[in-house]
């Protein structure tokens, strides 16, 4: 017969966390102590057993979503904090200027995927398992000419949540809407390319070597105002 | 650390001289605040969907509008708004892992 495994609570609220039972939506649980983990849990149940009466699925979310802040309120910048803001002014209406747009969210275009560490075809369960080597190596720029629809594009990132990108890429890479802002003419036009990188990487090499290069680029193809997105 | 990413993109891209708008999640405001990102628009969204839910095309697009006024009208660095309307999930929407 074999020995009863026994798993503590800690354990178990951590494994959410890049663990036996990885889930991105849930990693905040290792941010929160046993006592708090054990709160959450406790109000999730109770609130399942409301909504098996009425069906109101709202306060499930509202109780994820007020965790999640809850769990990573803590989560400062690290030495990455500052006291100057830099600030350089619109020079000409929204409706008169270039709009780029560049964000953290890992997407890029159908057959033109980054093959991070030379792997074709890496899955969304690789990257997770690879997380720490992403955090190691430098950022790679996705190109995402704007006239590709939110069909035509592809997601893969092992630090968040991915189903919503990948279901509806607009959650973070707002494509389609900054095209139909152009058709009204809500922005001059849009930049002929955007961007996507993997936010989950090496924060010194991306500061010193990446994001100055990524400025020149976007002066070069003349974008008046960027729109940034993480996740 | 995806949002100190960005955080580091947004005063890059503004010290070279372009103007730059985030959104980010409330769960991430400290990290928007502590590192002093030029302009900042706060939506109270799960993770992962900053824009509003999947198929909610009238919410992204009010986000994106509200980021893009604040691009016009923030008269200094550091600027943070909240936009306030709740993060509304679709039926039918849901994504695969």
């Amino acid at each position: 017969m074999s020995e009863p495994v026994t798993e503590t609570f800690e354990a178990f609220k951590n494994s959410f966390f890049y663990g036996s039972r990885c889930d991105l939506a849930f990693k905040f649980l290792k941010n929160l102590s046993s006592e708090e983990a054990g709160e959450f849990f406790r109000e999730l149940i109770e609130n399942l057993g409301r909504t098996v009466d009425d069906g109101d699925a709202g306060r499930l979310v509202r109780l994820a979503v007020e965790w999640q802040a809850r769990a990573y309120a803590g989560e400062g910048a690290g030495r990455w904090t500052y006291e100057d803001a830099p600030f350089a002014p619109l020079e000409k209406p929204v409706r008169d200027s270039v709009v780029g747009l560049l964000t953290s969210s890992g997407h890029f275009v159908e057959d033109d995927d980054p093959e991070p560490f030379g792997v074709k075809h890496m899955t969304q369960q690789e990257a997770c398992r690879r997380i720490k080597d992403f955090l190691k190596a430098p950022p790679t720029l996705s190109r995402i000419p704007a006239d590709v629809p939110a069909e035509g594009l592809r997601v893969r990132h092992g630090g968040y949540d991915v189903r919503a990108a990948r279901a509806d890429p607009n959650v973070v890479f707002p494509v389609d809407r900054l095209r139909e802002l152009e058709a009204e003419g809500a922005i001059g036009r849009r930049a002929g390319t955007f961007y996507s990188f993997v936010g989950a990487c090496s924060q010194l090499r991306l500061l010193r070597d990446h994001a100055p290069r990524w400025a020149e680029l976007l002066r070069d193809e003349g974008v008046d105002a960027v729109l940034l997105v993480p996740v | 650390m995806c949002h100190v990413s960005v955080g580091h993109v947004a005063r890059t891209i503004e010290s070279a001289g372009i103007p730059t708008v985030a959104v980010y999640v409330k769960a991430f405001e400290k990290v928007a605040r502590k590192m002093r990102l030029p302009r900042v628009l706060l939506t109270p969204n799960p993770v992962g969907r900053p824009l509003g839910a999947p198929g909610d095309r009238e919410r992204q697009a009010a986000v994106v509008r509200a980021a893009l006024e604040l691009l016009e009208t923030a008269s200094e660095g550091g600027m943070v708004r909240e936009f306030d309307e709740p993060y509304r999930p679709r039926p039918g929407h849901a994504g695969k892992g």
